[in-house]
């Protein structure tokens, strides 16, 4: 369970975030939707402690992690795994030594054990016979993939992902989409996803969270979000012409 | 003024975190290897060519310049020796390597900057500036030093090499010439500032590439400030060693 109390950011003097509090729940897909620019990935990046928050608490079961010094944050970061927008997979390194690297970081685990559980992570984000490709010879899908695979090599309890399917099709991007669901599940790990991607959002979407200028303007499940009375998220969940035509039919 | 003493203040907090304790010492072991072939061994070819040319420059200009019936020949030789080892190779290849290795370190941390693949690292756990510059500063702190013994052989056979070629200076007088009145002590003044040297190279090429914020092009005006601010300091701590050694 993570939770997170009155969060503010400003950057040079610009606020970005203004009080937000939610609760992302453990098993479950929590969603932060919004418009670009409107504060989500410094809502995340806050939540993982790349960014320092003005004040506010953020929660990791029962301790602040935003209050723990560079030691602290660190054994609480070894439970958390990362898929960034970009996929920030270590570019010098192939397929296998990106998913090895946590492994050969942080465990004590012999060449054959580390082997076998890159293997079991590859094998589980459909990766066959990449081992020794470079990031660069990757498709976008495939990163994205391989960067899932690193994000679970240490177990994680919480699975963080930036926007995990901008850039990539329709098909490929609702694979990206439910290979996160059942990993969720399968784990329990508490997964924050960032998008704003309304497929995403009506595919995955347990918890949601949208947020406009930094302020959290609602929150409910995809069932409730399409009957919602707040004008903001009506204007982004139908925004596009197909969704308009769809909600004036009905 | 307040801006100098805030990127100072940064550069200072950066190197503590750099020499903290690391993850894990093998891993760290394994990095520095890497970086010495990268940054050390890679670096070889563009020193020897550069040392053995400057070389012959310096035996050549000393010569034409030296054209006196009352100064023996020899002394070419070793004006040609000193130079070297006091200036060329260890202040001159310094410059050269900050063009190279400056560059390139600044520009390979600000890529992985601006494609969050330090965030990545710190995500994991990993002391990034520790993982990421404390092996290239290992690295060339243990390298340059032989890339400076390199570029003082290479850069008297050069010298050996055109002085005779073009007759301006017996073989035995340049030999003779590059024995004569030598100081071991030029050797160990040089070391020492290449050492100082290496580590402003890195450390400060590092610090422009670890705090890019922006893109593509943020990253390639860190890898020329990288350039142009080692080069500044190297003539700066130059003039400081030179100073404090040779006094």
């Amino acid at each position: 369970m993570i939770k997170i109390k009155n969060l503010n950011k400003s950057f040079n003097g610009n606020r970005v975030m203004t009080d937000i509090s939610a609760e992302f729940e453990p098993g479950k897909i929590n969603l932060i939707i919004g418009r670009s620019g409107s504060g989500k990935t410094v809502l995340l990046k806050s939540i993982m402690g790349l960014h320092e928050v003005d004040d506010g608490e953020i929660w990791f079961e029962d301790v602040i992690f935003n209050k723990l010094d560079f030691v602290g944050r660190k054994e609480i970061r070894k439970e958390m795994g990362v898929l960034f927008q970009g996929s920030a997979l270590f570019d010098s390194i192939t397929v296998e030594q990106n998913v090895r690297f946590p492994l050969d970081m942080f465990t004590n685990k012999s060449p054959e054990e580390k082997i076998d559980r890159v293997n079991f992570c590859l094998n589980r984000v459909n990766i066959i016979n990449a081992n020794n490709l470079y990031p660069a010879e990757l498709s976008g899908g495939m990163k994205k993939r391989v960067a899932i695979a690193r994000a679970i090599s240490l177990n994680p309890k919480y699975l963080f992902c930036d926007e995990p399917n901008s850039g990539l099709d329709p098909i490929t991007a609702i694979l990206i989409d439910e290979l996160i669901k059942e990993l969720t599940e399968e784990f329990s790990m508490t997964t924050i996803v960032n998008t704003h991607d309304m497929n995403s959002v009506m595919g995955i979407g347990e918890k949601i969270i949208f947020i406009s200028d930094g302020v959290k303007c609602w929150e409910g499940s995809k069932d409730e979000i399409l009957h919602s009375d707040c004008d903001l998220l009506n204007d982004f969940v139908f925004a596009n012409a197909l969704a308009r035509k769809l909600r004036s039919e009905k | 003024m307040i801006r100098f003493l805030s990127q100072l203040g940064r550069y200072v907090l950066l190197l503590q975190k750099v020499f903290s304790k690391p993850e894990k010492a093998s891993i760290y072991y394994r990095q520095t290897m890497q970086e010495m072939i990268y940054l050390g061994f890679n670096s070889i070819g563009i020193i020897t060519i550069i040392s053995f040319f400057m070389g012959a420059v310096i035996t050549l200009q000393t010569a034409y310049n030296t054209e006196n019936p009352i100064y023996p020949t020899y002394l070419i030789g070793l004006g040609c020796r000193d130079s070297i080892i006091l200036e060329f190779s260890s202040s001159v290849a310094a410059l050269i390597l900050a063009g190279k290795v400056g560059s390139n370190i600044a520009s390979e941390i600000g890529t992985m900057r601006v494609t969050e693949q330090i965030d990545a690292l710190e995500m994991m756990g990993v002391n990034s500036a520790s993982y990421l510059i404390l092996p290239k500063i290992i690295a060339t702190l243990l390298f340059n030093p032989l890339l400076t013994l390199i570029s003082i052989i290479v850069g008297i056979i050069g010298g050996w090499i055109s002085g005779t070629l073009a007759g301006v200076i017996t073989s035995e007088d340049f030999i003779y010439g590059i024995q004569y009145a030598f100081v071991p002590y030029y050797i160990t003044y040089s070391i020492i500032k290449t050492v100082f040297f290496a580590f402003i190279i890195t450390s400060v090429s590092a610090f422009q590439g670890y705090y890019v914020d922006g893109g593509s092009l943020e990253v390639g005006r860190a890898s020329t400030k990288a350039v142009v601010f080692s080069s500044v300091l190297i003539l700066l701590f130059n003039v400081i060693l030179t100073q404090l050694l040779l006094s």
